[in-house]
């Protein structure tokens, strides 16, 4: 056997007797993928439900209780209170009691029996923007709904029926007749499953950011209790020392990204339409290079305070920006070129891809590639950085 | 208090000390807060859009155009061999138009044509509303054409947009990402100094000594809560500078609640320091119980509202929920105490719990006498 095999297999020895007794770590390790993955899937859920809206009716007559009847019926809309003065709805409103309130002006019926168009106002409490623009959108299907149906007496229980039930599933209106019919259709995701998104990609940065952090800690502690002169005076070379440091933990990784694969096809029916291989070496890929970045990070670092920090500091953005969680197109071109140098946005779109698109090679490769490049660049880098001390 | 304020110049000696910390404690707010704040939005814009045009008449370009004129799409080139699902496949756009031969035609004689999207639904609250937005964009193009004539009689509406006129996504995640610094940072810093304590057994001293658990817990705080009123402040003048913050009539609910919750976050930090001892186990604690669940679970990303029943209970226990709420009323609604009494009651009850829990578990360790 060659020496450095010996050398290696002998300081291998070594991490994982460490690793053994570090029960802590190991729980660290493990106990992210099952409870992180599964609160993520079944929280992250933007979908906006039981608006609490008040109706300030002035009117007070058919047509306005029909109109209320019509909002009320909608499963979007929770109609709690009823208020006779604007004034009133305006202090619930700012005292968050409603989300938004509907104003039903006094000339309402008459403006409607003299066959023009009636103005009915609504205040929405915009603080959230993007749910204050769903809640307008919501309205304006219901007052469409209750034109076509109510007003023009073209009513047909059944279509109305089944305009409702849409509503529910995917917030469809129906098609005014005479325009273009566009028909929707959604792929890899036809049931149009919410946690599918966020659990691939919390997947990813799990397995980046643990990584990251436990190799940061292992490769500090040796600094702080002054270990690590014991390990420089050694014959290994300092290629050995990284490896042996950092195959434990590349093992542990891949477990972990196996456990949280499961997770995701176990409680939320994750489906795994392309090669399961793919998906082993993008996790393999991506842990070398969050195992890179924690032990460049710890060869910074005077302690394990500083070490833990610093991590903290670099993960937050490569997750924020690897697009994981929100849409990368949302953000403005500065951020969305930076995302260009984050290893995880290659390895969010490559799992994406394989368990969820059966993405073609051809649209893989480059991504694969990217994410190996950065994978051996952090990983040379933070062996000259660790050669250096 | 004496000995409370000795123990807090105790901790800042030993702060001073460190000039990477002091330089991340302080700076780390702002670049996360910019990042959180500017990458949180969750509105589409420049969605890649692949179209197939089979029809190619004068009215079908009409037709694209309008897709082409929304901020929401961005027609992108297609290669001329490619399937639309392998271009989907491909990531080379996030949906497809595909416009059937006899658009015009049937248009024209008034039968309705169906045009058809195809979406990469693997995120799908974006294809969601990509879907409803094709939708709408359908009904403007014939409206504009002439096909459908507005309804003469109906109820319009007129809506208002209060608090956010402009419907800016910036001051919402803008203020989400304030009080998510403010709870990470200081979380963090209490578990560290905690936890080293255990690590170099230090803390023997700290049972050995006169100071009582109470005295010795309250001057580790004090530092870290007077860092987190710089970090506040630091990330408060951001707010302004980028995330259209409006100073507050009345910015003393927003002092009071920052205080507690900065002392809530600090005494976190330290139960998490106290209960496992070691840095790396309580930072991961920290990442877990402060990070993750505040992230998502109060109110930041989405409201607490929508979050479903089994797991809403946990947004309760979190001072970010309190904080968030009242960080919103102030800045943006610029309520004054009335409405936001009932989460700085929360709030305040929480700080006090994790204080009493870090007592309790002080207490049990040190030495009687």
């Amino acid at each position: 056997m060659p020496a450095f095999i010996r050398r290696y297999l002998a300081l291998l020895a070594k991490e994982v007797q460490q690793l053994r007794r570090n029960r802590v770590l190991v729980i660290q390790l493990m106990l992210p993928p099952t409870i992180v993955l599964i609160i993520f899937g079944y929280a992250l859920n933007p979908k906006v439900r039981d608006l609490r809206v008040g109706v300030v009716d002035e009117s007070v007559t058919t047509e306005s209780r029909d109109l209320i009847d019509a909002l009320t019926r909608n499963v979007n809309f929770n109609v709690t209170h009823l208020y006779t003065r604007v004034e009133d709805a305006e202090k619930a409103l700012k005292s968050l009691d409603l989300d938004l309130f509907m104003v039903i002006p006094t000339d309402f019926s008459r403006t409607l029996g003299r066959g023009r168009m009636a103005d009915v106002q609504v205040v929405i409490d915009a603080v959230d923007a993007n749910t204050a623009q769903i809640a307008k959108g919501y309205l304006e299907m219901a007052l469409q709904q209750y034109n076509v149906a109510s007003i023009s007496g073209a009513r047909a229980p059944t279509s109305d029926l089944r305009r409702q039930i849409i509503l529910v599933s995917a917030a469809h209106p129906a098609p005014l007749p005479g325009a273009p019919d566009v028909e929707a259709a959604y792929l890899y995701n036809p049931g149009l499953v919410t946690s599918w998104h966020y659990v691939t990609g919390v997947m990813s940065i799990i397995m980046f950011i643990n990584a990251s952090l436990v190799a940061s800690a292992l490769a500090v502690k040796e600094k702080e209790t002054g270990t690590i002169e014991q390990l420089l005076m050694t014959p290994a070379q300092t290629g050995e020392m990284l490896f042996a440091k950092a195959s434990p933990v590349f093992v542990l990784m891949m477990v972990v990204l196996f456990l949280s694969l499961l997770v995701g096809m176990l409680v939320f029916g994750l489906p795994v339409r392309g090669d399961l291989w793919l998906f082993a070496l993008a996790g393999a890929l991506a842990a070398l290079a969050g195992i890179g970045i924690g032990i460049m990070v710890a060869t910074v670092s005077k302690s394990q305070q500083q070490a833990q920090l610093l991590t903290f500091f670099v993960n937050p953005p490569l997750t924020l920006l690897s697009g994981a969680t929100s849409p990368l197109e949302n953000m403005p071109e500065l951020f969305q070129k930076l995302s260009y140098i984050d290893p995880l946005r290659y390895m969010v779109t490559i799992i994406r891809g394989v368990t969820l698109k059966d993405a073609p090679w051809s649209a893989l490769w480059p991504n694969l590639l990217a994410l190996t490049a950065f994978s051996i660049i952090l990983f040379s880098f933070s062996a000259w950085r660790f050669r250096k001390q | 208090m004496k000995k409370i304020m000795a123990q807090a110049m105790k901790e800042f000696r030993l702060f001073r000390r460190d000039k990477l910390l002091i330089l991340l404690a302080v700076l780390m707010p702002i670049v996360l807060m910019l990042l959180a704040g500017i990458t949180g939005s969750l509105r589409l814009r420049n969605v890649a859009l692949l179209v197939y045009d089979y029809d190619n008449t004068p009215l079908s370009r009409t037709y694209l155009e309008t897709y082409g004129a929304a901020l929401t799409f961005r027609i992108v080139p297609r290669r001329a061999a490619e399937s639309p699902e392998r271009a989907l496949a491909s990531w080379r756009g996030r949906a497809v138009l595909i416009i059937p031969q006899n658009f015009e035609r049937d248009f024209r004689r008034g039968v309705e044509p169906t045009v058809q999207l195809m979406i990469d639904a693997t995120d799908s609250n974006s294809a969601t509303a990509l879907g409803n937005y094709a939708d709408s964009l359908n009904t403007a193009f014939a409206v504009q054409s002439g096909v459908i004539v507005p309804p003469e009689k109906g109820v319009n509406l007129q809506q208002r947009y209060w608090y956010n006129p402009g419907l800016s996504d910036r001051v919402y995640f803008g203020t989400g990402g304030l009080g998510l610094m403010l709870i990470i940072f200081p979380a963090l810093l209490g578990a560290l100094t905690t936890a080293k304590e255990y690590e170099t057994g230090t803390i023997i001293q700290a049972y050995a000594s006169s100071l009582r658990a109470v005295q010795w817990i309250l001057g580790k705080a004090l530092l870290y809560v007077v860092i987190g009123l710089v970090e506040f402040v630091l990330c408060f003048a951001l707010g302004l500078l980028v995330f259209e913050f409006r100073f507050p009539s009345d910015p003393s609910v927003l002092l009071v609640a920052t205080v507690f919750y900065l002392f809530a976050g600090v005494f976190f930090g330290m139960m998490c320091g106290n209960a496992t001892g070691n840095q790396s186990a309580a930072i991961q604690a920290v990442q877990m119980g402060s990070f993750l669940l505040s992230l998502l679970l109060s109110g930041y990303l989405i409201s607490v509202r929508n979050i479903p029943v089994q797991i809403r209970w946990i947004s309760y226990f979190l001072p970010a929920t309190h904080y968030i709420q009242i960080v919103r009323n102030s800045i943006l609604r610029n309520a004054g105490w009335s409405t936001s009494l009932m989460p700085m009651v929360l709030l305040i009850t929480l700080s006090f719990s994790f204080f009493a829990l870090n007592a309790i578990q002080m207490r049990k360790m040190q030495f009687k006498g």
